[in-house]
């Protein structure tokens, strides 16, 4: 086979060899399909969810609807999820409405607030997602001061999501949630959302670990002296799609 | 660099050149995540509650930031057509299975 035949092939064909079809690197290509499979796992989880959620009744409609910034404990006193349960807002055979389960805020004890807080963690993500990708377009153009600093933010945005949904986890927690047992409804319930958001906390962990391993490197001037900051790009995909998860898990767990 | 040369291409140490496209697109892919997020909560407290309508809003309004994250961000819309399907078409055979595992749902548990 005559070396000249095959570079004169390669250079007109996609998929005839000598060129890469879909012009990304190796690691790029594989960041993907890595990610692909994930998206699967996290698809399973949800089938899960919905399957069982769509197999209790709705819940029933409250007698006097609550509205948002109202005193709780004005109107119920410190025992709001007893009284939920007296008058049949929460009980076992029907998925409580969300609203009535997250409605905290930190320091806003016996505020009507729902779904403030995810809302906020939401955020935070949006804007460390956004971080990430200027991290990524400072990496074009070399300039190693910039990425450091944008992988810091995405780091601290990263932490402040862990810590956001720490909080929530003890709040669920001390309000007598348990994988097994909860006070808001159907056992499920509670068990769904502490696999759920924890599978997707342990993507955020983990990509808080490894943004941090890019930072490190950075500033070592690892990426500089190889010649490019491709390792950000790819770390970066992994960061979106966490962000992309949580998406749906604010839409599944928090909206609908 | 010298991995542009494709004549001396090998497959584990190739990586393109990628030029700085600006960040005025980043700016505003975050308006409309912003937008699209602060949306979805005044409609969770002005929709008539549960419905089947509601919850096709959320699942549209999700959809429409999960294009958005992976059209810019993710940096999807700058590839190849053929990454693009590669990641994109596998992904919607299993929304397929998710619609209609979802549909049949309640006749496991509930009967």
């Amino acid at each position: 086979m005559s070396t000249d035949t095959s570079a004169t092939v390669s250079t007109k064909k996609t998929w005839s060899g000598g060129r890469s079809p879909f012009n990304v690197s190796y690691g790029k290509l594989m960041m993907w399909i890595f990610l692909l499979s994930d998206a699967f796992t996290f698809s399973s989880l949800l089938i899960g969810y919905g399957a069982v959620r769509f197999s209790y009744p709705v819940p029933p409609p409250m007698v006097e609807k609550l509205s948002p910034m109202s005193d709780l404990t004005q109107k119920y006193g410190h025992n709001f999820v007893e009284k939920m349960q007296e008058i049949g807002a929460f009980d076992e055979s029907h998925w409580p409405a969300p609203e009535l389960v997250f409605n905290h805020f930190p320091f806003l004890h016996g505020i009507h607030l729902p779904l403030m807080f995810v809302s906020l963690m939401t955020f935070i993500l949006i804007f460390s997602s956004v971080t990430m990708v200027l991290a990524v377009e400072a990496g074009h153009r070399m300039d190693k001061k910039k990425v450091g600093i944008y992988m810091f933010y995405t780091i601290l945005g990263g932490l402040a999501f862990l810590g956001c949904q720490a909080w929530e986890w003890t709040q669920f927690i001390t309000e007598g949630a348990t994988l097994s047992h909860n006070p808001f409804g159907p056992a499920h319930f509670a068990a769904l959302f502490f696999i759920v958001t924890g599978f997707h906390g342990f993507h955020v962990f983990s990509g808080v670990v490894f943004n941090f391993l890019i930072y490190v490197n950075t500033k070592r001037g690892m990426y500089e002296k190889r010649g490019h900051y491709e390792m950000v790009e790819k770390v970066g995909l992994y960061w979106h799609f966490v962000d992309l998860v949580w998406v749906f898990v604010f839409t599944f767990f928090y909206l609908i | 660099m010298h991995n542009d040369n494709s004549n001396e291409y090998i497959p584990e140490t190739y990586i393109p050149h990628v030029e700085s496209n600006g960040t005025k697109e980043i700016w505003r892919t975050l308006i409309i995540l912003s937008v699209l997020t602060v949306v979805d909560i005044v409609l969770y407290f002005s929709m008539p509650p549960l419905g089947g309508l509601r919850n096709i809003t959320f699942i549209i309004l999700g959809i429409v930031k999960a294009y958005y994250i992976v059209a810019s961000f993710m940096h999807m819309k700058h590839e190849k057509i053929d990454l693009a399907a590669c990641i994109i078409v596998p992904f919607l055979l299993v929304l397929g299975l998710v619609a209609g595992l979802l549909s049949e749902g309640s006749f496991w548990l509930a009967n």
